[in-house]
């Protein structure tokens, strides 16, 4: 087994008794890019020197017999919506193709401070909008299980550089799936943490009331490293939460006996393919047999549930993506010379059509006019579909789902229908609109051997629980998997 | 139907700039002047995935100005965006509040003249937001350059209700606003500096009509004295729109003062649909309420109360009174001399506005930096009320006692400046000067009364200003039969 | 429901393409019909958490960017100032 192919976890030990340094697991990872990179396409940006410099410097700690956080030499990669001080942040978009942000997220100060050697920086659905990275204005990624599909998105660079081994962990952020979807179509780990416990001081905006960043990796135990280093109250972030955190990593063995696991029908309705139903089924059948309660629980509004997503989360992104109008940074329009050209043109050439979409949508919803009839009434529906993961909590510790009604699509196949793009959220947007956590752990494949993920929701900050069940699921599939082949 | 048939209604909106040590949502410096856009980050230059943080003082300040309006303050509220394009708003929007604002239905008593006749005028809503940056334009050059120096200065906005009713009501209303905000401390008020702008709404109507006319709003008032003439030309703008048949439409117009004239900026079709919507980035703003009332506790006197004091309590004239309300040290030395007493307070007050304020003025001082005291201007006023000083003497005092640490009564014997009163000595020197201004009593004698001033004029020039002027009056009266 | 895709463009400060105005135009409106789908609803919005209280920041100054950084992303700079096309003044 290559360095490339192990677990944080098995790479800090590794470190820790001096079985390989940071230097050489950085190297393995650079090489592997190198390797597979033109058939995956999951870097936005790569930044091999910067990696090398950190894991030069951890060798030289660990030389010096220090004790090193357990992130410290893991190699690390970094969807592009997070900015990184000095490398170039894109958000995958013509409008910041050439933006070097002069700052860093706080997430990557906390990276910076562990040790953790950044490889560059990864692919996304233009402004974190889309479900298979196709609306990234550079390239597409490839699902490494099957280079004709997507990966997933928005956050599919993060999952599929996972699922190729070009990362050990990665950070990907959730606004209404996209770190859930794509790990379930990638067969990776993606956890979409409460909202408030992971600072978003840095994440370029898409809806700042749904985003969140999280952990990204391929094992349970991975995923709840990398959050526990993340997590945190910011000062900067006042929508950060103020709180004392349990410890995760190497807590998450407790299994699921005794633990009630609650189902709701509503998730595996029609809009969901049989052979996810079938395998989500079949795995809450395993956890049953482990000593897990299933009981049945309602969830009556989620069917009104993406409505109220779009009108939320379009409202908040056409104000946060008017800042782009080509005077202060990012893309600038040559064409045309009034203050009124410089907008329509910059903006209109700088975004790409799902964008302009999304910004229409929630310039519609909020005129005069229109406002009580869509954003109060989709604010209202907020509260009560919180209300009903509220009492379905009082009956259950963490509620199973699929986490997408799919596996991974082919290239092309949904991009002509807006609709059914968005129909690939009908499982996660709930979680974001009541500011759950939710994560997305394998939990089968389909007949073409394509992943399929279940989702674990818990309450408010019950990262642990349901990362408990998460790993339990992975146990009972017989632990990490291997590498697909790739091609 | 001619001018004086109509009554126009006006309100304003007046923008404060409060004066924080940092802006409202990051910690960069508020402050004016500095060289272009170096007190700016990332956050008030809105780079992408930055976030704002709202600074305390902001709320505290904004409760004071309310409870100063009489306001009920929203200890629960939330701020909003207001969604606009321009290059002077760097996140394409302004953090503001629209339906719940921090403090909401006020109101502030004016003292319109100089009997001190007061008219309430009600305050609708005092809110919080960011002040955007500036443009400069610059003839030599075909584009515009953008200083965000000014983003996210923190602002907050008092809107009145319709309840003037001339422009001398504006700016009275306006001239009570600052003069708050000054006593609150919250506001430098410099309107050169633009740290105080308003938008004036005006409309006319039939005088007895109970109905508000159409209104129009104009922008780009930068004075009060121009918020007056900006009022009277569209007043009489709308009366001469009526008069001619026409009817007036709601829009938006921008004052020149230059030229003395307003133009239409955009009509009511055009208006801006600002798509205000909650702020996602701030949570709600929660002030507990002993804050809220420890706030109220720290509220001063205000210039309205104290000035009506002053007037009927120590008898000072309007004018007198105004003036010094409008300075917060010389008011202070007056309270604490009219709380030690014993002296005319008119006379304190005339001091304090006249001499010493020239004095000030010239050496470009303020009153901590003098060395003048309560106590030393009673000692000085008690001299003169005692006779011990001429008016003229006493000058000399204040001069000599303004930056020196000396006591009025040593001056006075240092420099032999002590009044004469003895009667034999002046008798002496009111001889010598008829004696020699023999033309001057011919003319007295011969009716001129006037000349009895110069006589004694002389006298005072004799005894070098310490002469006592009454007495010397009196004995050339006695002198002249 | 009929958009006005101008209107709403318009607001956005986006130009659409002749080409590609009728696709909007279709998209928006299916969008559209799909998000009206929102059950009647007696609650009332606040808009206020106060359970949620926020922190405020204390008034103290800190270092601000150095200019050359704020605007190393400017299209254009003259005399550390970013340019736009004359506004109307």
């Amino acid at each position: 087994m290559q360095l490339y192919e192990k677990t944080a976890g098995e790479l800090h030990d590794m470190l820790r008794k001096k079985d390989c340094s940071a230097s050489e697991a950085v190297e393995s990872l650079i090489e592997r890019i190198d390797a597979v990179e033109g058939k995956v396409h999951a870097y936005l940006t790569k930044t091999p020197e910067l990696a090398r410099e950190t894991a030069k410097k951890v060798d030289e700690r660990l030389a010096a017999g220090e004790e090193l956080s357990p992130l410290a030499g893991i190699p690390i990669a970094i969807k592009d919506n997070i900015c990184t001080k000095g490398v170039r942040t894109t958000c995958a978009s013509k409008m910041l193709e050439n933006f070097v942000p002069p700052y860093s997220a706080t997430v990557v100060h906390k990276l910076e401070h562990a040790g953790t050697p950044v490889l560059g920086k990864l692919n996304l659905d233009e402004f974190a909008m889309g479900s298979s990275c196709e609306n990234s204005h550079f390239q597409n990624t490839a699902n490494p299980h099957d280079l004709g599909r997507v990966p997933g998105g928005s956050s599919g660079g993060s999952a599929a550089a996972l699922a190729a081994g070009e990362c050990t962990l990665a950070l990907g952020s959730d606004t209404g799936g996209s770190i859930r979807q794509p790990a379930s179509y990638c067969g990776v780990v993606g956890l979409k943490p409460t909202y408030g416990s992971v600072s978003r001081y840095g994440l370029v905006a898409f809806a700042s009331s749904l985003d969140q960043i999280g952990p990204m990796g391929r094992s349970v135990e991975d995923v709840a490293l990398l959050y526990e280093a993340i997590r945190g109250m910011d000062e900067r972030d006042l929508t950060s939460a103020q709180r004392e955190y349990e410890p995760l990593h190497g807590q998450l063995d407790g299994g699921v006996r005794g633990m009630r696991l609650g189902v709701p029908e509503e998730y595996f309705g029609p809009g969901v393919e049989d052979e996810v139903k079938e395998a989500v089924r079949a795995q809450i059948g395993e956890l049953e047999r482990s000593g897990a309660v299933i009981v049945p629980v309602s969830l009556p509004s989620t069917g009104y549930a993406l409505s109220a997503y779009y009108i939320i989360s379009s409202a908040e992104a056409s104000s946060n993506l008017a800042r782009y109008d080509g005077v202060k940074y990012g893309y600038r329009s040559e064409n045309g010379s009034s203050l009124e050209e410089l907008y329509l043109n910059t903006r209109s050439e700088g975004f790409g059509d799902e964008v302009k979409r999304r910004i229409m949508l929630g310039t519609f919803v909020l005129s005069s006019g229109y406002f009580d009839a869509y954003y109060k009434r989709a604010k209202i529906l907020q509260g009560r579909i919180g209300q009903e993961f509220a009492s379905a909590f009082d009956a259950c510790d963490a509620i199973l789902t699929p986490t997408a009604p799919d596996t991974a699509f082919r290239f092309g196949e949904h991009t002509a229908d807006p609709l059914k793009m968005y129909a690939s959220d009908i499982c996660t947007v709930t979680v974001n609109i009541a500011g759950l956590p939710a994560v997305s752990v394998p939990c089968g494949k389909d007949k073409n051997g394509l992943p399929i993920g279940m989702q674990i929701i818990g309450r408010k900050f019950s990262e642990k629980t349901i990362l408990t069940v998460a790993k339990a699921v992975e146990t009972l599939r017989g632990g990490y998997h291997s590498l697909p082949q790739i091609g | 139907m001619s001018k004086t048939d109509y009554e126009m209604v006006v309100g304003l909106e007046v923008h404060a700039e409060l004066s924080t040590d940092t802006k409202i949502y990051c910690s960069c410096k508020n402050s004016f002047g500095s060289e272009v856009n170096s007190n700016c980050c990332e956050v008030c230059t809105g780079m992408p995935g930055t976030l704002p943080t709202l600074n305390r003082k902001v709320v505290d300040y904004a409760i004071k100005m309310g409870h100063a309006l009489h306001c009920k303050i929203n200890n629960v509220c939330k701020q909003d965006r207001k969604n606009y394009f321009y290059p002077d708003l760097p996140k394409a929007y302004q953090i503001s509040q629209f339906d719940i604002p921090l403090c909401e239905h006020g109101y502030v008593d004016v003292i319109l003249d100089e009997e001190c006749h007061q008219k309430r005028i009600g305050v609708t809503r005092i809110h919080i937001e960011e002040d955007a940056g500036k443009l400069i334009h610059d003839d030599s050059f075909s584009g515009s350059l953008v200083d965000f120096n000014r983003c996210g200065v923190p602002l907050i906005e008092i809107v009145s209700e319709p309840d003037l009713r001339s422009p001398q009501e504006a700016k009275a209303y306006l001239d009570t606003i600052r003069s708050i905000l000054q006593y609150l401390d919250i506001s430098d008020c410099k309107m050169q500096e633009g740290s105080i702008r308003c938008d004036v709404n005006v409309s006319v109507r039939k005088c007895g009509s109970g109905e508000f006319g159409t209104r129009c709003e104009m922008k780009n008032v930068n004075s009060f004295s121009g918020a007056m003439r900006a009022i009277e030309y569209e007043a009489n703008r709308q009366i001469e729109v009526l008069e001619s048949g026409g009817t007036i439409t709601q829009e938006t117009r921008r004052w020149d003062d230059h030229r003395g004239q307003n133009f239409l900026l955009r009509s009511k079709e055009d208006a801006q649909d600002y798509r205000y919507f909650p702020e996602p980035d701030l949570l709600t703003i929660v002030v507990p309420e002993e804050r809220v009332q420890q706030l109220r506790e720290e509220i001063p006197e205000l210039p309205g109360e104290k000035l009506l004091r002053y007037v009927k309590d120590f008898g000072l004239p309007y004018f007198d009174a105004n003036l010094l309300c409008e300075s917060g040290e010389k008011r202070a030395l007056f309270e604490e001399i009219a709380a030690k007493g014993g002296i005319d307070l008119k006379a304190a007050a005339n001091w304090l506005n006249g001499d010493i304020t020239r004095i000030l003025n010239e050496k470009n001082k303020t009153l901590a930096e003098s060395s003048l005291s309560a106590d030393k201007l009673i000692g000085m006023i008690s001299m003169i009320e005692q006779g011990t000083i001429s008016n003229t003497a006493a000058k000399t005092v204040l001069e000599e006692m303004f930056w020196q640490d000396k006591e009025p009564s040593e001056i006075v014997e240092e420099r032999g400046l002590g009044q004469i009163n003895d009667d034999s000595a002046l008798q002496a020197i009111v001889g010598d000067v008829l004696q020699k201004n023999e033309k001057v009593v011919m003319d007295y004698k011969n009716g001129k009364t006037n000349a009895l001033g110069f006589l004694v004029g002389q006298c005072m020039r004799a005894t070098k200003g310490q002469g006592n002027p009454a007495a010397l009056r009196e004995l050339l009266l006695k002198q002249l039969g | 429901m009929k958009i006005d895709i101008e209107k709403i463009a318009r607001l956005a400060k986006l130009k659409i393409e002749p080409d590609k105005r009728g696709m909007f135009e279709t998209q928006m409106e299916q969008i559209v019909a799909m998000v009206e789908n929102l059950p009647e609803m007696s609650e009332r919005y606040v808009g206020v958490d106060p359970e949620n209280p926020m922190r405020l920041r204390e008034d103290e100054v800190r270092p601000s960017m150095r200019r050359d950084e704020l605007l190393q992303n400017a299209p254009k700079v003259q005399a550390g100032c970013v340019v736009v096309p004359r506004t109307v003044e």
